[in-house]
């Protein structure tokens, strides 16, 4: 039935060459490698244009800087879109926690690490009882929970930006942020490759009920998922506190279309399933930062960056989805 | 031989590295009903879906009258005369039947721009007057309409713009015996008006009465084409297999006497508005066969069983004590489920034949909650092989196999798992000769091993075939019980059901 939708309105010539080049994409059996492809184009590019100072220690300390919070706020929505569902509310998440972590740093600075990771998963638990247990879908109650969360940021920060304790900017060191976010993606990576939970969250995206028919707790996993969504993005406030030293209303703002566009720039179908790759987040994170601070040093405007950044997210999304599975997105 | 209309010259398709179809060279008559055979996974539906313009050819042509057949999409294949009546539902939910009708050549209606409803419904009217289907309403939606009268109007479809050739790929199987009736009448005007069908058809019987001639395939690759006057269900199935089926494929033993160990025991279970008051015992090295009318209740007794039932009351417990309550408390217990939808309950279709065959026996397989890829691999490539998966290796698509060979897959998986109770629903639905009887043949061997097998079955051929007892369900309760026996009829069977 839906061949016939296709067929009807996809009559014009260019659709038709989109599809052909997702064919060859889609059947050569290189699709693991396009996103790796990718971001050596994309150095190359900017290198090119920026006489080679995108590659300079100084841009790429810079660039670094970005990474960090992005890469492991990336793992956990990872998780979210493996199991075919999406996470808008990592910015008002990051926002949050980064607020919480600024109040108890006066007290203690782990304590107010782990206060962090769990305001972070308490919201994220709130997003998955409304999905699970409503079922709601996950893009709709995300959406909720980001506006939910952004407006109590704000208020928070009404009066003036919520301030850390100053001496949590010593924790700024490049080995530390480097060394943490390694082992998030290490912890994240050993679960997912090496556990049953891996074979699941795929096993879900691809197919609920014949998951939850073969075993599968697919609610309380789900149900996880978002917790630890969560949970990774209050511990990458941490991070973000470390650097920025005080919270604005704007902290975290547009993180989520950042994680979503770098996810699917590192090559994550959008729909989740059993086509996701670990790799997916580590070379999303980089190319979005890259693709970032090159369009910045191109010089161009904010709002000419930002097209750029819509339009290739559109060709990539429309180049690597798959219609099959689309109706699955939960 | 009359004159040549359609002409598939080496024609190939492959998905991945499996080659659908393999170098088919195949001629069709001018004025002839044609019927294409060949088991799940022959390359029927492929073959016409390249004619029809659904996938595109990979080498070879097809040649229409002579000249090049080449067409882009259905709606040109249409226009250039050739049309499918397919197996799935081919019509738009939210449509109306006229505009269903003449979906793709709105066109004709179109003055200036606006489309003339009124003409169109006019149009549909007179068309569908005359094809007899008077009691169909052209104004009114399709979705008013049920599955059958959606088949009819299909038809209507298909073939009022007189097209040369027109494909019915397996659409018997969904309609009752009025509307097969009204289908073969289409199909036998269409050829007097001196153009071509395809009849792409699992029942060779239907296939013999109705065709002048029959052309079969086997794994992708032509085999021969035969007069339909000249052949038997058996030569078919030759032909389709390869080899010589024995005639029966289903249990020969009869007055064996069953274990009196109990394995299972079904007390008073309740699913509301789908069964009532259920109770059966379940023996060890038992097949147990539920049969009745489709909507009788007894698909949902499988799910009950296993746990997959929302909102069930009543017990199901094991000998020991245990009650089954979830689907995860039944496969720790060593209890299986093969859903009558084994493309939405029982595979992960979107998922590697891998996966699906370890997720199961995924705690069994974990060394200390850590998972080696290694032992994954061997253990779904030992139990896909042990029951001849046809597939290019365990990282192929499960969504990329025929049906049979999904169906093997869910097999792979719960013997893989050394199921002790396996709840079958409709084992062989949509599966062709050959497959089935390795199905049955497992059975069997599953018996002998002292697991235990509930068979729901829609076919009471199967049932009297295969069952050590049968419970007859009706309106969701059970309505009768046979042991097997040699005497036992299908009418026996079928006064229980109605």
């Amino acid at each position: 039935m839906t061949e016939k939708i296709k067929e009807l309105t996809y009559g014009n010539v260019l659709m038709g060459r989109l599809r052909e080049l997702k064919g060859v994409l889609g059947n050569s059996g290189l699709r693991d490698f396009f996103p790796l492809l990718g971001l050596l184009i994309i150095v190359a590019v900017f290198a090119a244009m920026t006489d080679m100072r995108i590659i300079e220690a100084k841009s790429i300390n810079l660039i670094l800087s970005q990474v960090y919070v992005l890469m492991i706020a990336s793992t956990g929505v990872f998780l979210v879109m493996t199991v075919g569902g999406l996470d808008f509310s990592q910015g008002s998440i990051l926002g949050i926690s980064s607020i919480v972590i600024s109040y108890l740093s006066f007290y203690s600075i782990p304590l107010a690490l782990a206060a962090g990771v769990f305001a972070g998963a308490s919201i994220g638990a709130f997003n998955g009882l409304f999905h699970v247990r409503f079922k709601i879908p996950s893009f709709i109650v995300t959406i909720c929970t980001m506006y939910l969360f952004r407006g109590l940021c704000a208020y928070m920060t009404t009066d003036a930006p919520v301030a850390a304790v100053t001496s949590i900017t010593g924790l700024n060191l490049t080995w530390l942020k480097i060394t943490l976010t390694a082992a998030v993606l290490l912890l994240v990576y050993i679960i997912f490759t090496f556990t049953k939970l891996g074979v699941c969250l795929k096993a879900i995206g691809a197919g609920e009920t014949a998951a939850r028919f073969s075993g599968v707790r697919t609610n309380l996993t789900k149900f996880l998922v978002f917790v630890s969504a969560g949970a990774l993005t209050g511990f990458a406030a941490f991070l973000n506190v470390v650097k920025v030293g005080s919270i604005t209303a704007t902290a975290g703002n547009q993180l989520e279309t950042q994680i979503l566009i770098a996810l699917v720039l590192g090559g994550l179908p959008i729909s989740g399933g059993a086509k996701v790759r670990f790799s997916n987040i580590v070379i999303g994170a980089l190319v979005y930062c890259i693709l970032n601070n090159g369009l910045v040093m191109l010089g161009l405007d904010t709002a000419v960056q930002q097209l750029i950044k819509g339009a290739i997210f559109l060709i990539v999304v429309a180049l690597t989805i798959d219609k099959k599975s689309l109706h699955i997105i939960k | 031989m009359g004159e040549i209309l359609l002409q598939a010259e080496k024609v190939c398709k492959s998905f991945g590295i499996t080659k659908a179809v393999d170098n088919v060279t195949l001629t069709f008559d001018k004025g002839e009903i044609h019927g294409l055979i060949g088991e799940n996974g022959s390359g029927k539906s492929t073959f016409v879906s390249m004619l029809c313009g659904i996938h595109p050819i990979d080498s070879g042509r097809f040649l229409l009258n002579g000249a090049e057949l080449h067409v882009k999409n259905q709606v040109d294949a249409n226009n250039k005369g050739v049309s499918i009546i397919v197996q799935e539902m081919g019509t738009l939910s939210g449509l109306t039947v006229a505009e269903n009708i003449f979906l793709g050549r709105e066109s004709r209606f179109v003055r200036f721009g606006v489309k003339n409803t009124a003409a169109m419904n006019r149009e549909a009217a007179n068309l569908l007057e005359k094809y007899g289907f008077g009691q169909i309403n052209g104004t009114a939606m399709i979705d008013n309409y049920n599955f059958e009268d959606r088949k009819l109007i299909e038809i209507v479809k298909a073939t009022y713009f007189s097209p040369q050739i027109v494909v019915v790929d397996e659409t018997t199987t969904a309609l009752s015996q009025n509307g097969r009736e009204e289908l073969y009448k289409h199909m036998k005007r269409i050829r007097d008006e001196g153009n071509t069908v395809i009849f792409i058809s699992h029942d060779l019987s239907e296939v013999i009465d109705f065709t002048d001639r029959i052309s079969v395939l086997r794994d992708g690759r032509y085999i021969d084409t035969v007069s339909s006057d000249a052949v038997s269900e058996d030569d078919l199935k030759r032909l389709m297999v390869g080899r010589e089926i024995a005639g029966k494929y289903y249990r020969t033993d009869y007055g064996r006497l069953v274990s009196s160990d109990r394995v299972l025991t079904v007390k008073e279970v309740s699913v509301p508005g789908q069964i009532r008051e259920i109770s059966f015992d379940l023996h060890r090295g038992e097949i147990l066969g539920f049969g009745g009318l489709s909507e009788c209740g007894m698909h949902e007794v499988g799910k009950a069983i296993f746990g997959a039932s929302y909102d069930r009351k009543g017990a199901v417990t094991l000998p020991d004590g245990t009650k089954i309550e979830s689907i995860p408390g039944a496969i720790r217990h060593s209890i299986a489920y093969a859903s009558k939808d084994r493309d939405n309950e029982s595979l992960v279709v979107y998922d590697t034949i891998r996966d699906n065959i370890i997720l199961p026996s995924i705690n069994n397989l974990a060394e200390r909650k850590i998972l080696k890829r290694k032992r994954l691999d061997t253990f779904a490539a030992a139990h896909a092989q042990m029951i001849s998966v046809k597939m290019t290796g365990i990282e192929q698509f499960v969504s990329n196999l025929s049906g049979g060979n999904k169906q093997k897959v869910v097999l792979a998986r719960w013997i893989g798992k050394d199921s002790d109770i396996i709840v079958l629903d409709s084992p062989t639905r949509g599966i062709d000769v050959k497959v089935k009887a390795d199905i049955y043949a497992l059975m069997g061997e599953l018996k002998e091993k002292g697991k235990s097998i509930i068979m729901i079955s829609e076919e009471i051929q199967e049932l009297l075939g295969m069952c050590d007892r049968i419970i007859i369900m009706k309106n969701g309760a059970i309505n009768g019980e046979f042991h097997r026996d040699e005497r036992l009829n299908e009418e026996d069977l079928i006064a229980k059901m109605v």
